[in-house]
């Protein structure tokens, strides 16, 4: 009990100072702002948005400045998805897929408002649900982890990435696993971490430093977007608002069991690692859709299947900051731009984190989904607006935007050519069904995985049982083996005769 | 996932196998360059195997190549091989390849041509009125037109001011800006078919002046071409005349 009160004076706190400075709010409303169009804008997503915004405030602006404009456009983006999705039949992002389900059968019907309203308010919730359970969850994962060493975080980096791309690709399992090869073989550029040994330079001194961490973010998450949305679309016919957005205490009650079960699932699959909104929103859809007595109705227009992925989205913002803040794992692809602007801070996520960063976030996070509450209950009706810009007329100038924020980060005209390299190579991946996630997280833990495992060889002098004599080391060792080994085909046949096995 | 879908998936995976195969194998014999058991370098002994500094690309590299490995088996038995020539196969799609191709040449002439020699308001204006007028609406004679306006621009600057030495001179911005303004001429000579056309010469140039001041004064950073044929006048005229008035 004790400890649940130090938590919450720690973070009332943090709550307090972030509230009494005015330049608090200029950067929060802002970027939630931002984040809302962006997520709004159907062309453009939140990890879109994380990463632009990074290029933009990542290093120039105090840290605590920088992670409110952040974390405001990742929960307003996340939000911002659901317009097109009940308004147009358009997810605005991934994570909204789902919510365009429900979402545009209840517009049709004439409820667009008080679906609007519901999303808004569900949206708040979740991702207040997300964030108490980091402000609680990151405090014993932190005790935990105080235990880890070199082979645990070998292990746990292999993990991340294994399981990101075991969970983010839509065709074969195989090619998530090529793609996180891809991102750690890019990290091993330049001087390695212990030795200072010069690899894959081919001369050129840029490369001593290795491969900067904005620009591949930008071009792995931008040019490919960028890219595949310049072309002509019809607008899609957009359904008139009808009826009031403000929603009503007694419905919003009635929702509520629905609301607290997807904030729960979206922050669990949030927490793992690599796995994004969209994952959440699904899972918790398919479980509303099974649990719920009116899951019949599902993708006919039912409301509960909207708040169902509309919550859960939103929840798994705090979940995909555990693993980030906690082990300097990615809980989702948005968490990886997060994490470059952590690294361009020169602030290292994982166990060794200031406590009061964890603090500072969870404060932040709990303002920016109060301001998203708010923009979202009274100023829809811009958003509504943003829905008719063509994205052939804003994708040029977010080009131009990462472009000028990609160059100012390094200051050196190499990086536009690194973002512009790695942008085409992101889209050709993305055209044969790579997905990019498992690369970017490859790029950033890459560095962290050489140095552990190096580490952990050298302390043991080579004796690889290192890896098995620590009992977090076998537990992480038997997950990487157990994950690999369930998508091989005997592992998969093993499986499916468990299944059909009755209890 | 539809079956046809899949056959052309597996018709892209062998080809894509086959360049990881040739990828990983040249990494890894690049990897050899390395010392791994323990090099002796001037009289000084390296590191052991376990902590040598190819010991975890060598694991990368041989990992891709089993998995390369077996995305080529996946997709010999899935058909992906038979089919690995033929047009249907490859899903190849001329409009596609046309629209992909002039976006790559346009962004290839912005960041490699234009952006470190030409001032940044002037080659980003540029840029945003190609992309929207050759985009919206899906015209392939607009594609054209607005690629070879880009790249025009972009070939011109790297050709005759190629070196880092000459990257101060304006020859190249006056031709950027006359190829900008007899773009943005025939943009609003269409805007009457495209009323959305009307709106690109604003944005074209606020865009990219806002942006650049941002970064430039607002958050204090380097931004490209600082010596360029606008930017230089706005850096002139705001630590001259617009700074000393608060200032002061």
């Amino acid at each position: 009990m004790e400890f649940i009160l130090n938590q919450l004076s720690g973070f009332g706190g943090a709550f307090v100072a972030l509230v009494v400075d005015p330049l608090t709010y200029a950067y929060l409303i802002t970027s939630v702002f931002l984040g809302i169009a962006f997520g709004a804008l159907p062309g453009l997503t939140a990890t879109l948005a994380v990463t632009i915004l990074t290029g933009f405030f990542g290093n120039k602006i105090p840290l605590d400045y920088s992670l409110i404009a952040l974390l405001g456009a990742y929960v307003g983006a996340i939000y911002g998805g659901s317009y097109p999705s009940i308004l147009l039949n358009i997810p605005g992002t991934a994570a909204s897929a789902a919510t365009a389900m429900d979402g545009y059968p209840l517009a049709k019907a004439g409820r667009g408002g008080e679906a609007l309203g519901l999303t808004t308010t569900a949206s708040f919730i979740g991702t207040v649900i997300g964030t108490l359970a980091l402000l609680i969850f990151v405090w014993v994962l932190l005790l935990i982890s105080k235990n880890i060493a070199s082979p645990e975080k070998a292990l746990l980096a292999l993990f991340g990435i294994l399981l990101s791309g075991t969970l983010m690709s839509e065709d074969l399992v195989i090619k998530g696993w090529i793609a996180g090869l891809i991102g750690l073989a890019m990290a091993m550029v330049g001087l390695d971490p212990i030795l200072s040994e010069p690899r894959y330079t081919f001369g050129w001194s840029y490369m001593l430093s290795g491969f900067q961490v904005v620009p591949v973010l930008m071009g792995a998450f931008a040019v490919p977007q960028i890219i595949e949305g310049l072309r002509h679309t019809a607008t899609g016919t957009m359904v008139a608002l009808k009826g009031r957005v403000v929603p009503k205490l007694g419905v919003v009650r009635k929702y509520l069991p629905t609301i607290g079960r997807s904030g729960v699932i979206g922050t669990g699959v949030g927490a793992l690692p690599g796995v994004g909104e969209d994952v959440a929103g699904w899972v918790s859809y398919g479980v509303g859709k099974t649990v719920s007595k009116e899951g019949d109705t599902f993708g006919k227009g039912s409301m509960e299947g909207l708040l169902s992925s509309e919550t859960a989205n939103n929840a798994c913002i705090g979940g995909a900051l555990i693993p980030l803040l906690v082990l300097g794992i990615p809980g989702s692809p948005p968490a990886a731009a997060l994490m470059g602007a952590f690294k361009i801070n020169n602030v290292i996520p994982g166990p060794t984190i200031d406590p009061e960063i964890i603090l500072r976030v969870v404060a932040i996070m709990v303002l920016a989904s109060f301001t998203m509450f708010i923009m979202g209950l009274f100023t829809a009706k811009i958003f509504i607006r943003i829905l008719r810009i063509p994205q052939t007329v804003f994708l040029p100038v977010v080009m131009v935007l990462t472009t000028i924020g990609s160059f100012s980060v390094g200051g050196g005209i190499n990086d536009l050519y690194l973002m512009l390299a790695v942008g085409f190579v992101a889209y050709f991946m993305n055209l044969m069904k790579y997905p990019i996630a498992p690369l970017v997280i490859g790029v950033i833990l890459g560095g962290l995985f050489d140095e552990t495992l190096r580490r952990s060889l050298l302390l043991s002098d080579g004796d690889l049982s290192v890896f098995v004599s620590r009992p977090g080391a076998a537990i992480l060792l038997m997950l990487n083996l157990a994950l690999v080994l369930s998508q091989l085909p005997l592992g998969k046949r093993l499986l499916a005769r468990m299944k059909r096995t009755p209890a | 996932m539809a079956a046809e879908d899949t056959l052309i998936l597996r018709a892209r995976d062998f080809w894509t196998a086959l360049v990881l195969i040739a990828v990983s194998l040249f990494f890894l014999w690049k990897t050899s360059d390395i010392p791994l058991f323990g090099s002796n370098r001037a009289g000084v002994s390296g590191a052991d195997w376990y902590n040598s500094a190819a010991i975890v690309p060598l694991g990368i590299f041989s990992g891709l190549l089993v998995l390369s490995f077996v995305l080529l088996a996946i997709s010999i038995r899935s058909g992906g091989a038979a089919h690995a020539l033929t047009r249907a196969g490859i899903g190849w799609n001329p409009s596609e390849a046309l629209r992909f191709g002039t976006i790559a040449l346009m962004l290839l002439a912005y960041i490699a041509g234009l952006v470190p020699r030409v001032d940044f308001i002037l080659c980003s204006g540029l840029l945003i009125t190609a992309l929207i007028f050759g985009y919206q609406g899906g015209h392939p004679q607009r594609m054209i037109l607005s690629t070879v306006f880009v790249t025009a621009a972009g070939a011109f600057a790297l050709l005759a001011y190629g070196p880092q030495a000459e990257w101060n001179s304006h020859v190249d911005d006056w031709v950027t800006l006359a190829l900008w303004a007899l773009l943005t001429l025939i943009v609003l000579s269409q805007a009457k078919q495209t009323p959305v056309l009307r709106v690109v010469p604003l944005i074209a140039v606020l865009a990219p002046f806002i942006l650049v001041c941002a970064m430039a004064f607002g958050f204090r950073q380097n931004v490209p071409a600082r010596g360029g044929l606008i930017f230089k006048q706005i850096e002139y005229h705001y630590y001259v005349t617009l700074r000393p008035l608060w200032r002061t």
